[in-house]
């Protein structure tokens, strides 16, 4: 008798149910993340905020009485592949809700169809300005900091600083561009001089023409906009060419799996963290032990930021009592959910939340295997969060 | 019947020619929602397989660059309809125009060479293509691509190529009207020529035959028909980016035509289905799908060089 693997996997599935007896058809969540590529790393950090949240809801009776079933697919950060996935997610698995996508030109690939497909998408990490100004659909939602709110919370604190002139490096794509035209405008607003930036291409291994000009630029800092392994690359060579000597290093994203896979190359990084794990409030503290407790070690920068975006999901699909695109929407639309950031608000204008923005320093800490981020300043929600439908900061 | 089985190759055709059609065209009354999906890309697929046939199969004009007439075509229809009123079947035909143009220049400089020098100055112009695509920013949008792509009415307020089937319905017309024209064009005196420059330049040159102004037109009118399927391509998707103007898209059409059986038009349109089809389904069960299909290619170099077609004309005649 020949059993296929298929069929086992499905009886290992029901019988991995078994306790919650769901009798109602489960609630079917999209994820289309990068897990291998440049950014597969920070895919896995999403993922396993995902299936984190979808257990701990599953664990407790599901939602709305249905379990929760996350689809998973790899995209490698192709946002064509991305398009493909989605579309064969909505056609043939009739998912109707997705996030967990990881860089901003796939996300910005989506979109324009969501519409058509009738479909909400919950950004966890998507950084790119556009998508909610230009580019904003009725289906997008961004629970979490975009790139110019990041760019923001730093260049706030540049303003106190003595640092005057300003160099930037930046990932050759949607993000990338987009962060560093904010992180200019920014810069010269708070009176200082920006001498100008490079872009390298996604993937990029060897920085060491790149260091060069950032050396001979003159700058008294320079400000990245690098994620995923070309951030530890840049990280890793950085520190062999003793760029941190020569100017200070400052970057949108202090991500701890950058800090733990470059090592002490990172110490001394200022930057803006999306979700520091120290933060001090009951909800977050409840969500720290309780990863501690699965995983063993704190959870990270895109593991927190993913996790706020399920949760305020899951907040929405409660109140809409549906995951329907119209009642969803509506649902989500001026929603405050109190989460590890503390309350967030879900702005009806434009589908971006606000939310608090830190800043903090990675720093070498008894004890601790890898250096830490530590938070030197948080801004608040109003000071952070750009006007309805734009990119750009007025004061 | 007995006048079918004397003239197989004049007679069958036809009648089976029919019969796809009308099953086809019959497909979306059948079909779920996501299997139109991927019947519409294997008909655009085909389409650009089969135009590579032309040169490929009939002229053994071997391109390892024929991703540039993919991507050309969609990246001109999907400029055109994001950013000109043009309605989409001007679009389309306009965005095909272009690669049959372009290629004629193409043509001229790649045929100064003959055989592997040959193969590698296609490759270097795709390659060309792809940096520019990825850094005429304002056009293409590098390595973000052309995100939202409409399907735009029109003319004359026609909507139905809006609509998923009434899509569908416009890239079956088109394979099908390009393939009647394919095989009216190898069947003609130009693609007498065609083969004999395939079996023997020298011979077909001493004939009288300027064979480099034959290979020019059928390079032309190949990346004519490759650029119609990448136009087509576009606006299906909703999304253009370099992944299509990438050498790698070009070995695997160059793939999808062995496997299907060059020379013979609707070879390669099956080889694009198979092989869109099997990486579907391999993708499904392992990572590493492209080894699997390595193999299966391997299979077919080596015990069925004629491709698909060629197995399945062999049982017929048995």
């Amino acid at each position: 008798m020949s059993v296929s693997r298929r069929v086992l996997l499905q009886a290992a599935a029901v019988a991995g149910m078994g306790r919650g007896a769901f009798a109602a058809e489960a609630i079917k969540i999209g994820i289309p993340v990068a897990l291998t590529g440049p950014v597969g790393g920070i895919g896995a950090q999403m993922r396993r905020a995902c299936e984190f949240w979808a257990k701990q809801v599953n664990a407790k009776g599901g939602l709305l009485g249905r379990p929760i079933e996350l689809i998973i697919e790899d995209t490698a950060a192709n946002p064509a592949t991305t398009v493909r996935k989605v579309q064969e997610m909505v056609e043939r698995s009739g998912v109707r809700l997705i996030t967990c996508i990881v860089a901003s030109n796939e996300a910005l690939a989506v979109v324009p169809k969501l519409a058509e497909w009738d479909t909400v998408f919950v950004s966890g990490d998507n950084g790119d300005g556009r998508l909610t100004a230009e580019s904003l659909v009725p289906n997008f939602f961004r629970p979490n900091v975009s790139g110019p709110m990041g760019t923001r919370a730093v260049t706030l604190w540049l303003r106190d600083s003595p640092m005057k002139k300003f160099y930037g490096i930046g990932m050759d794509y949607a993000w990338g561009h987009n962060s560093m035209e904010v992180f200019e405008a920014e810069a010269k607003r708070a009176g200082k001089e920006f001498l100008g930036a490079v872009f390298s291409p996604i993937g990029t291994k060897d920085f060491s023409t790149y260091i060069t000009r950032i050396r001979q630029s003159g700058a008294d800092g320079c400000y990245l906009v690098l994620a995923g392994d070309d951030n530890v690359a840049f990280l890793t060579q950085a520190k062999q060419y003793r760029l941190g000597e020569k100017l200070q290093l400052l970057t949108e994203q202090v991500d701890e799996m950058g800090i733990n896979a470059s090592g002490d190359a990172a110490v001394g990084l200022i930057g803006g963290s999306r979700y520091p794990a120290t933060l001090d409030n009951p909800a977050n503290k409840v969500f720290v032990a309780a990863w501690q407790a699965e995983y063993g070690r704190l959870p990270q920068m895109f593991e927190g930021d993913q996790y706020q975006s399920c949760v305020v999901m899951q907040a929405g699909i409660e109140k809409a009592g549906s995951i329907e695109a119209a009642k969803l929407r509506a649902a989500l639309e001026g929603l405050v959910v109190t989460s590890i950031k503390g309350p967030i608000t879900m702005r009806a204008c434009d589908h971006q939340a606000e939310q608090p923005g830190f800043v903090v320093r990675v720093v070498k800490k008894e004890g601790m295997e890898h250096p830490v981020p530590e938070v030197i300043a948080i801004y608040k929600a109003d000071r952070i969060t750009p006007p309805c439908n734009q990119m750009a900061y007025t004061d | 019947m007995t006048v079918q089985e004397r003239h197989p190759s004049n007679k069958k055709i036809p009648l089976a020619f029919l019969c796809v059609a009308v099953v086809l065209a019959l497909a979306p009354l059948g079909l779920p929602l996501f299997a139109m999906t991927l019947l519409t890309e294997a008909l655009i697929l085909g389409l650009l397989a089969m135009s590579l046939d032309l040169m490929v199969g009939y002229t053994r004009l071997i391109s390892f660059g024929h991703a540039a007439a993919y991507g050309l075509g969609a990246y001109a229809s999907g400029y055109l309809l994001l950013h000109t009123p043009l309605a989409l079947p001007f679009a389309v035909l306009a965005a095909s125009v272009l690669a049959g143009v372009v290629a004629i220049g193409v043509a001229w400089v790649c045929t100064l060479t003959k055989g592997v020098s040959f193969s590698m100055l296609t490759l270097a112009f795709a390659q060309l293509l792809y940096a520019v695509a990825f850094k005429w920013t304002s056009v293409t949008g590098a390595s973000d691509g052309l995100a939202g792509i409409p399907r735009t009415s029109g003319p004359f307020g026609v909507t139905v190529f809006q609509t998923k089937n009434g899509y569908y319905y416009l890239v079956l017309v088109c394979l099908l009207g390009a393939y009647l024209f394919c095989r009216s064009l190898v069947g003609s005196p130009f693609g007498a020529v065609l083969r004999g420059i395939r079996e023997n330049e020298a011979k077909t040159l001493s004939l009288g035959y300027n064979t480099r102004l034959y290979k020019i037109a059928v390079v032309a009118v190949s990346f004519a028909l490759g650029g119609l399927a990448g136009a087509l391509y576009s606006p299906f998707a909703g999304f253009a980016n370099t992944e299509l103007v990438f050498w790698l898209f070009s070995g695997q059409v160059l793939i999808m035509v062995i496997v299907g059986g060059q020379g013979t038009l609707i070879g390669p349109i099956l080889g694009a289905a198979f092989f869109m089809l099997l990486e579907h389904v391999l993708s499904q069960y392992t990572e590493s799908w492209a080894l699997f299909f390595g193999l299966i290619f391997i299979g077919f170099v080596m015990f069925a060089p004629q491709g698909i077609w060629g197995l399945l004309t062999r049982r017929a005649r048995v």
